[in-house]
């Protein structure tokens, strides 16, 4: 097992509340919503059908991908409603020296 | 109206009590029209038969006369402020995206796949999006309900694009919410709404409110029959004990207005006639419960001699609401701002006026299950002054075992209220379809709202 790393995201300036992003770390398409109750980094992909959730709405801690409506908890990677059955990853971050960093 | 002779059918009021207009006359800040307009009108006083509640023709009749064809609350304009936002509105076995499609445009789809039928948005979900795309086989439909893609378009020679385009039910805008109609031929909005209704609703300036708290919850019983629990102040003496010392209950005004719109005022902050001798203004102002009352928690509630507790009310709550929301009230009456103001706009919304008890309400069968319905209760605030539009708060569904109060945002004293309605309508449905007795008698003035709303539904059901 390798120990957890965090990964610089992206500086917290760049992502104010209400703000979303989406890049790869590693390989891993990492997507980071910072909502009004904190900030939340997700997989970027649906677990549908694999279509990138980053132009998804974010309301009521939650993220709706655009393509087919599915719907997943920013906080636990849960899917909500059809057509997603199967969770996201969700990915521990943090806030270190102005910058957003996630163990992706 | 202080009779207590017989005068005839419909004709007679509670005696020995001011009516709710002699109440709403002393106040200091007047009432506007629409308060000081009374509209009854004596209806008839046959029972209600009973089959309607639990017989499942009935409700079959209901799902192909009423529904499609009544103008019916999908949901708030702010649940899609956005271009591309969308809003599943589901009633029985219909369903619909409402879509804003053009800044100041909304459609209402069926939400359904020309192809093979797969809804292409489960139901009660939300969201933003560029195209409508089937899960299934991929067929997409633009924002504007133009058919964008069929895939391998070579093996469908036999589609013409110009007509798959999505379906559309109607739509009609007003005070903020979003109404749809299945019905190409029903009658407009305005019309089925009825102008002297239409003005009440346009003077409360509903758009100009939030959705706070949003509940919903399973009640045991037939839509109807949840409906008519709501529809008068005649059960709050023994429904709802705690409040009934200062709600003019049997005192209460009950109007119809047209064929689809019904009304009660109930006064509050007076003591009710059943209770009257028997308690102080003092006693009536420590009783005194509130939609709300996280407003006026802390205030000094000890009054002056020969104050009334309908007053002083009224006035920390101007005070109060105005620190709390960041509005002003300085055009609203204290009757506004204190009285329960419930319209029944069919077939299944209730939108309350007032600043006190800022509710509207939504019910609809259970597809499978014509004996329960989705109670939905919304808590409208202002939006403040200056300040952007808050999002709508999501939906809280509640389990069938759990209380009203649990639910985030509910003031508890209302929560406790709607509670033992919903324990009434659980015995209700059981004792209706228990009984030797097939139909509901009803009192002339202060039940008429459910026989109003009755005739209605035997409208559309073709009886």
């Amino acid at each position: 097992m390798s120990e957890r790393t965090f990964k610089r995201f992206c500086p917290l300036e760049e992502l104010p509340p209400g703000a979303k992003k989406a890049r790869n770390l590693d390989g891993v398409p990492v997507l980071v919503c910072h909502t009004g109750e904190g900030i939340f980094a997700v997989s970027n992909l649906c677990s549908h059908q694999e279509k990138f959730l980053h132009a998804g709405r974010v309301r009521a801690g939650r993220i709706t991908c655009p393509l087919h409506g599915a719907q997943f908890d920013l906080k636990t990677g849960a899917a909500l409603c059809l057509p997603a059955t199967r969770p996201i990853a969700t990915y521990e971050v943090r806030v270190v020296d102005g910058w957003i960093e996630v163990c992706a | 109206m202080n009779q207590p002779a017989k005068l005839g059918r419909g004709l007679d009021r509670c005696p020995n009590a001011p009516s709710t207009q002699e109440i709403i006359a002393r106040d200091k800040h007047p009432a506007p029209f629409w308060v000081r307009s009374e509209s009854y009108q004596f209806l008839g006083d046959e029972d209600i038969p009973t089959e309607r509640y639990y017989d499942p023709e009935f409700a079959k009749r209901e799902w192909e006369r009423l529904w499609p064809r009544t103008w019916q609350f999908a949901c708030r304009e702010e649940h899609i402020p956005e271009v591309g936002d969308y809003y599943v509105y589901d009633i029985g076995r219909f369903s619909f995206i409402v879509t804003r499609v053009a800044e100041d445009e909304i459609k209402a789809f069926y939400n359904a796949c020309l192809h093979r039928g797969t809804k292409l948005r489960a139901s009660g979900t939300e969201g933003n999006t560029r195209l409508f795309k089937c899960p299934f086989h991929g067929w997409s439909w633009n924002l504007d309900g133009s058919l964008r893609e069929v895939v391998c378009e070579w093996d469908f020679p036999h589609v013409r694009r110009e007509s798959f385009a999505l379906p559309e039910a109607r739509v009609a805008r007003r005070w903020g919410f979003v109404f749809i109609n299945m019905d190409p031929d029903a009658p407009s909005f305005e019309e089925y709404v009825g102008e002297e209704a239409l003005a009440h609703f346009d003077a409360w300036g509903m758009e100009q409110r939030y959705i706070h708290c949003h509940v919903a919850k399973v009640i045991p019983a037939n839509w109807k029959l949840t409906m008519e629990a709501f529809m008068e102040a005649y059960h709050v003496l023994e429904t709802h004990p705690q409040v009934a010392v200062s709600n003019a209950d049997a005192n209460s005004q009950y109007d119809i207005y047209g064929e689809h719109v019904n009304r009660f005022i109930s006064c509050l902050g007076v003591v009710s006639p059943h209770h009257a001798g028997r308690f102080t203004e003092q006693d009536v102002l420590d009783q005194f419960t509130l939609g709300d009352s996280s407003f006026v928690a802390d205030a000094e509630r000890k009054l002056r001699p020969g104050e009334t507790a309908r007053q002083r009310m009224a006035d920390l709550l101007r005070e109060q609401f105005e620190k709390a929301t960041g509005t002003s009230l300085a055009g609203v009456s204290d009757s506004e701002l204190l009285d329960c103001f419930s319209y029944t706009l069919f077939p299944n919304t209730f939108l309350f006026a007032g600043i006190s008890l800022p509710m509207v309400y939504r019910f609809r069968p259970l597809k499978d299950d014509h004996r329960k319905c989705l109670y939905e209760v919304f808590f409208l605030r202002p939006v403040p002054e200056g300040r952007p539009r808050p999002e709508p708060a999501p939906c809280q569904l509640l389990e069938p075992h759990q209380s009203f109060t649990e639910a985030q945002g509910m003031d508890p004293g209302f929560g406790a209220i709607l509670d033992q309605d919903t324990e009434n309508l659980r015995l209700e449905q059981e004792g209706i379809e228990a009984s030797a007795k097939r139909g509901l008698t009803l009192g002339n003035y202060q039940e008429i709202r459910i026989r109003h709303f009755e005739r209605a539904v035997d409208k559309y059901v073709g009886r």
